[in-house]
């Protein structure tokens, strides 16, 4: 578990993180999830002790990583993927970082399996494609088989095989009950590989809510109807918090009812409907949403955390 | 490349542990203790080529430049037996020109074992290296002092090892012009010594200001004008000051240390011992003090 209290870090006259709280449970994936620039990284280096924080804390199960006993087998990060010296071999490099903690040979074998790095272990990482770059960073955090796995990035520069190996791997570690923290700027990817959301933006948290909850935002469901009826139709609809929108001759789109209720009142005014499709907005929606406007941001802090809402804002 | 799905069944012994459930937090094995983090340094040491470059080329300049001036000084003690002015010259000093010949080449390999202690760790932080280093260790004052005692040993065992063969080498080219050279003397050990400890002293210099000012280059420049600019730039500024001042140089170090006697107007042996001591020991500090502090 990542907590993070009132942390705060400043450079100079630009703040990168402004007084963020939140946490990060084990057992699942947490997104960290934000433009370039909105503190995603430095967030990341001060969980691991790298940047001090101007202000604030943030723990690991409990204790400022710095002061962990054995720190690698406690967490694993992936902060950058040229976290390593362009000279040495990827093996030696392992080799090192596990030397630190009497890790033994066999682990450093089997992270370099597992991360399918076999064939270049012992060439110089200068030469690697920033996709091997990424293999080796992800081995090296998993070198200490730590409860909490921190990656910065993961799928950068890799191809799709690799992209769904990554997302395989974070699932398998979160369902060993293990803590994992992901960050990315690709929203697609997130979509399907994150349980929860922390939205980061400008150096605040913007949402922390469970994926879903953030893709439905603020409640609003949209529903495709096509019926040869629409003028009934919206009469029927008609009523508080709903939108009804004629899209095209038999088309629409109905806002603030969920699809039981307008199947529901179809049949109880003899409307024939004949599609009626719940739309999602995607995570890009949601997501281009809450960094429309900071305003909008408090308002759906407030609603997710007051209650995580299913259907209706109202 | 093939990706590999991962299996849990191949995660080892290890993993079994930390199957869910586990209560978070807890460790299952050694943590970074002091001897662990010195053989991750030293992995990191032997395992890069340059590093091992740049030793082969210090045992080969040392060696070179004592065959050298065995030559040389040969060449010079024939010419002064021709000579009986130069010859008396000669006897003043003690008659002993043979002794500094192994040591000859100390200048460069200062500047080369100095320069591999700024490289050491200003590429911790160009490669990016640092952020593994020290979320690894992140006490950080463990990984800088086992660095430190890696950089230091090698560079007094490099040293004194290349001495000894530039010795040997030199022997019979001073044979040849029938001077005598006794490597088991007590001035011949001392001058090995001194010197050799004198390439550590300059090895963890290079190696602090590697740490303080990060960058490679930044870090070679400001040794070799700690090391050959300032002793030329003190010896042109007129000024008492300067006169003084540059006896303080840490490069101005060696000399007082291995005299057979004192040398008026120079520091006592003891006294230039603290002098290089404190150029070791303030930079030294600072960096550690600094590394603590800032962020990585």
């Amino acid at each position: 578990m990542i907590e993070a209290r009132g942390l705060t870090k400043v450079y100079g006259d630009k703040t990168a993180v402004a007084g963020v709280n939140f946490t990060v449970e084990a057992g699942r994936v947490t997104g960290f999830l934000g433009p370039n620039g909105a503190g995603k990284s430095t967030t990341m280096r001060m969980i691991m002790g790298l940047d001090r924080p101007t202000s604030g804390t943030v723990t690991v199960n409990g204790t400022p990583f710095a002061q962990h006993a054995a720190p690698l087998r406690d967490v694993g990060a992936l902060l950058d993927a040229k976290a390593v010296h362009t000279s040495r071999s990827a093996y030696n490099h392992l080799l090192a970082m596990a030397a630190t903690h009497s890790i033994p040979k066999r682990r450093v074998h089997e992270v370099i399996e597992m991360t399918g790095l076999a064939d270049v272990a012992k060439k110089k990482v200068g030469g690697f494609s920033l996709g091997m770059g990424q293999r080796l960073g992800i081995a090296a955090a998993l070198l200490g088989d730590p409860q909490t796995v921190i990656l910065d990035e993961p799928v950068n520069g890799l191809d799709p095989e690799g992209v769904v190996w990554v997302r395989n791997l974070v699932r398998h570690l979160a369902s060993e009950g293990r803590t994992v923290f992901l960050s990315s700027h690709l929203m697609s990817e997130m979509a399907v590989t994150a349980d929860h959301l922390i939205v980061i933006g400008r150096g605040r948290i913007i949402a922390d809510a469970p994926i879903q909850d953030i893709i439905n935002g603020k409640g609003r469901i949209r529903t495709r109807v096509r019926t040869d009826q629409p003028d009934q139709l919206m009469h029927l609809l008609a009523g508080d918090g709903v939108s009804v929108e004629l899209q095209d001759n038999e088309l629409l789109e109905v806002t603030g009812l969920d699809p039981r209720r307008i199947a529901r009142a179809a049949l109880d005014g003899h409307v024939m409907i004949y599609e009626l499709t719940p739309l999602q907005a995607s995570l890009e929606e949601a997501y281009m949403e809450l960094t429309k406007d900071e305003v909008e941001y408090h308002s759906l802090i407030a609603t997710g955390a007051a209650a995580p809402v299913q259907s209706g804002g109202n | 490349m093939s990706s590999t799905t991962l299996d849990p069944s191949r995660r080892g012994t290890h993993a079994a542990g930390h199957t869910a459930g586990t209560l978070p937090g807890t460790s299952t094995g050694p943590g970074p203790s002091f001897l662990r983090v010195l053989n991750s340094e030293f992995i990191k040491f032997r395992t890069l080529l340059s590093t091992l470059i740049l030793l082969g080329c210090t045992v080969l300049v040392v060696v070179g430049f004592g065959a050298l001036s065995a030559w040389g000084t040969g060449q010079f003690s024939e010419a002064a037996s021709r000579d009986p002015q130069a010859a008396a010259a000669f006897a003043a000093q003690g008659g002993d020109l043979a002794v500094g010949v192994p040591t000859s080449g100390i200048a460069f390999a200062q500047l080369i074992l100095g320069s591999l202690g700024v490289l050491l760790m200003s590429s911790e932080f160009t490669t990016g290296m640092a952020r593994s280093t020290f979320a690894a260790v992140p006490k950080r004052i463990p990984a800088f002092a086992a660095k430190l005692l890696v950089v230091m040993v090698t560079a007094f065992v490099l040293t004194a090892a290349s001495v000894f063969l530039a010795g040997l080498v030199s022997l019979p080219i001073l044979d040849n012009y029938g001077l005598k050279l006794d490597l088991s003397s007590s001035q011949s050990v001392k001058m090995l010594l001194v010197n050799s400890l004198y390439v550590a002293a300059v090895a963890a210099i290079g190696m602090a200001l590697g740490s303080l000012i990060r960058n490679s280059a930044g870090g070679i420049m400001s040794l070799v004008g700690l090391f050959f600019v300032a002793p030329i730039a003190f010896q042109l500024i007129p000024g008492d000051f300067f006169v003084q001042a540059r006896k303080y140089l840490p490069g101005n170090t060696v000399d007082p240390m291995t005299a057979v006697q004192h040398v008026p107007d120079t520091l006592e042996a003891w006294q230039a011992a603290l002098v290089l001591g404190a150029w070791v020991v303030i930079p030294v500090v600072l960096a550690a003090v600094l590394l603590k502090k800032r962020d990585v």
